[in-house]
């Protein structure tokens, strides 16, 4: 589990979920065990994606991956003990936060990561291999692998940090767009970087001839496309105090920028 | 199918007044059996929901830990409907952990519940990801179907928190892990962490949805440990018995720790005794509940003597 978790993330969902409960006035105190609890939930989906019945990955965050250091079973095992250690960990361990917030926080999450979120977008994933894929199911894939915990991550955060619906939605949007940014940057580096450079095997998406934004929009149009979804995340924090929303627009900024 | 009884000569103190267990557990099962039903409908994509589907409503599912839930809870006057999306929550992280169990990687088991395994009809890893979707979707109905009314937030945190320890890594997860790479001297953790761990959790989920005291859930713990240890503990001797009078040498070794296989019939028989014992004398203390806690006692005898049979096992 430690191995998995404590490795090199960016902890891009937990920061983000603090952000935003610091953006809506909360303390980081409140939205910690939550932040945790979201990267323990991202490790387990990329422990399980990572399996040899799955993406079958040998390398990670420029480690071996986890099955390849402990075996199949406790890879398993692992990512399953991760995910229910995240619930048992938000429900224990919040602190000042009034437990009518802290349920919609187990909602939100527990919607993001089954089969309403990575999961969903994970078989439909695993589906469409080898076949002609529309922009449209690439877009449900990128939404839910990975947008969907993005969103839930900010979300959770201004739950906790006690935001109203309003303020909830607009991070809800703003999240959404940038947990497509990254999959959009994503696609587009891994057509144009090297394995040692990204810390895991580039050049995958063009071998098993993965449908990507590149290959159906081509390079110029992805890039347009990751822009213009830089400007509707920045659309939904104009309401917010410019000063209290500086981490996430410079996060939508890092992510756009980003080489790795 | 006959009973098969395990027990040594020597009586029981048994307090169980007459009390028609199957009709109680079938009408039950019947209503749960459809709320879990609604509870996974089938959506895009449709193939996850199909795999679920197939774990979680399989026939031969007997659904110990929501009928218990559902009976711990009403022990205490807690109303049925606080108890069924914590009901539907066990059964569906039970389903998941019972997914996994099976893997190829696993236990590598061909059947489960009178069916093929999960992983042989939808392939490894649809049957993974099924299982990674049942434990949030527990969660989530519990939260969502919950009626606030009827259950304080505070004490919902409660039950996730419990049901979340009693599948993770101090919990079922350990157990399966040692049952498939630990030395023969860990079949009592083993025994203790992958059923114990169920029947306790189910009993102290239902106690938490009826408001139960500290003292009386830490009861319904010792009594949920135990008589989920016994089920398991009676099944080793029935297996062991059947083996004997079939003299069956092709069968397979099963593969995990049996209680049977490293203490022989003799003690384990003893050992049934002595949870059965165990299992009731903490239920003596819910004496002040009156006729309610009768199904909890005729769980603990149903456990030990199978008085009846629901077809297909396990």
């Amino acid at each position: 589990m430690r191995y998995s978790l404590l490795g090199n993330g960016k902890r891009m969902c937990p920061i983000l979920c603090i952000a935003s409960c610091e953006l809506v006035g909360g303390d980081e105190e409140l939205a910690m065990p939550l932040a945790c609890a979201l990267e323990m939930v991202h490790a387990m989906s990329l422990i399980h994606d990572d399996l040899p019945c799955m993406d079958d990955d040998d390398l990670r965050r420029g480690k071996p991956t986890n099955h390849k250091v402990f075996g199949e079973c406790i890879a398993v095992l692992a990512g399953d003990a991760l995910l229910s250690l995240a619930f048992e960990h938000i429900a224990s361990k919040t602190k000042n936060v009034s437990p009518d917030r802290v349920v919609r926080a187990i909602a939100e999450l527990g919607s993001a990561i089954g089969s309403r979120g990575v999961v969903a977008g994970q078989v439909v994933d695993i589906d469409s291999e080898g076949k002609e894929v529309s922009l449209k199911t690439l877009e449900y894939i990128h939404v839910h692998k990975t947008a969907k915990l993005v969103e839930a991550s900010a979300v959770c955060g201004a739950i906790v940090g006690g935001a109203d619906v309003a303020g909830i939605e607009r991070l809800r949007k703003y999240a959404r767009s940038i947990g497509l940014l990254y999959q959009v940057v994503d696609d587009i580096l891994d057509v144009t970087k090297s394995s040692e450079e990204l810390g895991k095997t580039a050049g995958k998406d063009l071998a098993s001839d993965k449908a990507t934004y590149p290959k159906l929009m081509g390079i110029e149009e992805a890039k347009k496309f990751a822009a213009k979804l830089v400007y509707q995340a920045n659309e939904e924090l104009a309401s917010f105090d410019s000063a209290k929303a500086a981490p996430l627009y410079h996060l939508a900024k890092y992510i756009v920028r980003r080489q790795n | 199918m006959s009973p098969i009884q395990c027990s040594l000569s020597v009586p029981t103190q048994s307090k169980t007044p007459q009390f028609d267990l199957k009709t109680y557990w079938t009408t039950l099962t019947q209503e749960i059996n459809q709320k879990l039903d609604q509870a996974v409908p089938i959506e895009y994509p449709d193939k996850i929901y199909e795999a679920m589907r197939y774990s979680v409503l399989a026939k031969g599912a007997k659904r110990a830990p929501p009928v218990m839930c559902v009976a711990a809870c009403e022990l205490f006057g807690g109303n049925r409907l606080a108890a069924f999306p914590t009901a539907c929550a066990l059964e569906m992280v039970h389903a998941a952990s019972l997914i996994h169990d099976d893997l190829p990687c696993m236990d590598d088991d061909p059947s489960r519940r009178g069916q093929p395994s999960n992983h042989k009809i939808y392939g490894v890893d649809m049957a993974i990801l099924a299982g990674d979707a049942l434990f949030p979707l527990g969660f989530r109905h519990i939260v969502s179907h919950t009626p606030s009314d009827l259950v304080p937030e505070p004490q919902l945190l409660c039950v996730i928190a419990e049901i979340a320890r009693a599948v993770g890594s101090t919990g079922m997860a350990a157990g399966q892990f040692l049952d498939l790479e630990g030395g023969p001297n860990s079949v009592e953790f083993v025994q203790e962490k992958k059923f114990g761990e169920m029947g306790e959790c189910s009993a102290v989920c239902g106690g938490l949805l009826a408001g139960a005291t500290d003292d009386e859930i830490q009861r319904l713990r010792r009594y949920g440990r135990a008589v989920g240890v016994l089920y398991q503990v009676v099944d080793d001797i029935l297996e062991a018995k059947m083996m004997k009078s079939k003299v069956d040498e092709e069968k397979k070794e099963k593969k995990g720790k049996s209680y049977v296989a490293v203490y022989g019939v003799e003690k384990a028989i003893e050992v049934a005794e002595e949870l059965r014992a165990k299992a009731k004398k903490e239920l003596d203390g819910f004496e002040k509940y009156g006729d309610s806690v009768v199904p909890l006692y005729s769980f603990v005898d149903y456990a030990a003597d199978r008085g009846f049979s629901f077809g297909e096992s396990s």
